[in-house]
């Protein structure tokens, strides 16, 4: 009796596991990557103003800004599964150029990730000014070839 | 017994309509180029030239091939493939090449390109290439272009093939698609508006073509000027491209200054809409126009409501 008891619990066990693996295929890959991206652009929401002379350069907002980017878009290579280039249940400007052409996608994320390691070792408002167009112009690059054009 | 389907009398009937319609096709479908009459004497500005050049995006397009690699960049030798929906197309080379780009071409026979949508063997050009906006454009100013282009360096690179389906067929029924929505008036300044605004208007309904991707196409992809600049879906597929009108209502730009700025910076300072679907490129033209005229295509835009 417990063994057969066991043996459900395991194949119960099993369903829900397998069931959460094949839940955490493209649609979960589209909810993180979006979430990253909106996290980068409330990060832009914080440096930009600085770089335009509307705020005040704050060396301690701007290391938090680049952390949570970060953070939010650690798991930047698990974001783009083959099953993830659409969706029916949302909304994804993916351009299938990233699947495509995995080399030039590949290129543009370490382009993003170059510029922005070196913006977050600034210290100072000259070089915090100097090297965030760097930053701006590889998420550019990067819309340019793999985001489809948004409303 | 059953009357049959067909009697002779239908049939001739069928052919006779066949008959006429192949003959209003063959009317309305035919191309009408100018003469060299029709093209004034001009003396050609080169800085004019230069600044529509950039207005037009020409080097958007006609961007040297992939096979070209001693050719910089920003020299129109055109071959880069250009995805459409109806195939993939190869825009030809701008250089004043005799050969293979525009050397040998008239004046008559660059109007009839940039304003007519006619070859000079007489073709209809497909009209990825949007003469539908360079026919609203003074003719002092197309000239102006090809004067400028006459100034660049000529390189030798042959017009490819475009690979589309029933090539020959589809450009004699682009007069057809002429004839219905291929809208030749000149653009008009509007007196009760300031110069610049004017300015603005000019450039983006004449060179900037603006209207070819932010105002939706009807069912005969022609322009639908009742949703003009309404924004759509994007003509090569995939995404959707945004309206134009109350930009600064919406929410997408601040003040007419902050659009401006986005023209002149995109990404580089976080306008994160100025990349995708073609507009990276679009951008990285604006950038390169004189001020005043970035400060009229924004007064412009920005009046569109």
């Amino acid at each position: 009796m417990s063994k057969v008891f066991i043996g459900m619990a395991g194949a119960l066990m099993a369903l829900t596991l397998g069931a959460g693996l094949a839940m955490a295929g493209g649609d979960d890959s589209i909810t993180a990557r979006k979430a990253c991206m909106k996290a980068n652009g409330a990060g832009m929401g914080v440096m930009v103003p600085m770089i335009k002379g509307e705020k005040p350069y704050d060396a301690a907002a701007v290391k938090t800004a680049l952390e949570t980017m970060g953070k939010a878009c650690s798991a930047w290579d698990t974001f783009w599964p083959d099953d993830s280039m659409t969706s029916t249940t949302q909304k994804t400007h993916a351009s299938d150029a990233i699947w495509k052409d995995k080399a030039g996608f590949a290129a543009a994320g370490m382009a993003y990730y170059t510029a922005e390691q070196a913006l977050s070792k600034t210290t100072d408002e000259a070089g915090f000014k100097a090297a965030f167009p760097a930053l701006g112009a590889a998420c550019g690059g990067c819309h340019k070839a793999f985001r489809t054009a948004m409303e | 017994m059953a009357r049959a389907i067909f009697q002779p009398r239908d049939l001739a009937a069928l052919a006779l309509i066949v008959a006429s319609g192949l003959m209003v096709f063959g009317v309305a479908t035919r191309p009408h180029p100018l003469s060299a009459t029709d093209i004034p004497v001009h003396t050609a500005n080169l800085k004019n030239g230069k600044t529509l050049y950039i207005a037009g995006g020409c080097i958007s397009c006609h961007a040297p091939g992939p096979d070209l690699k001693d050719v910089s960049a920003d020299v129109p030798a055109g071959g880069k493939a250009l995805k459409t929906p109806i195939g993939t197309l190869y825009p030809p080379n701008l250089t004043p090449d005799p050969e293979t780009g525009l050397g040998n071409w008239t004046a008559t026979d660059f109007i009839n390109a940039m304003q007519k949508g006619i070859s000079p063997s007489g073709e209809h050009l497909i009209p990825a290439f949007p003469y539908t906006s360079y026919a609203h454009m003074k003719i002092g100013d197309v000239l102006d272009i090809k004067a400028y282009l006459e100034t660049l360096p000529p390189v030798k690179n042959p017009a490819k093939p475009h690979d589309i389906v029933l090539a020959s067929l589809m450009r004699r029924g682009l007069g057809l698609w002429k004839y219905i929505g291929f809208d030749e008036t000149p653009w008009i300044a509007d007196p009760a508006k300031s110069e610049r605004w004017n300015r603005g208007s000019y450039l983006v309904n004449g060179p900037g073509h603006c209207n070819e991707c932010h105002t939706p196409r009807t069912i005969f992809m022609t322009s639908d000027n009742s949703k003009k600049f309404l924004g759509g879906p994007h003509p090569e597929g995939k995404g959707t491209v945004p309206s134009l009108r109350s930009l600064i209502e919406r929410g997408r730009y601040k003040d007419e200054a902050d659009l401006v700025s986005a023209f002149q910076n995109g990404e580089e300072l976080g306008y994160t809409r100025m990349s995708s679907g073609g507009m990276g490129d679009v951008q990285g033209n604006l950038s390169k126009l004189p001020d005043a005229d970035v400060k009229a295509i924004a007064e412009y835009v920005t009046s569109l409501k």
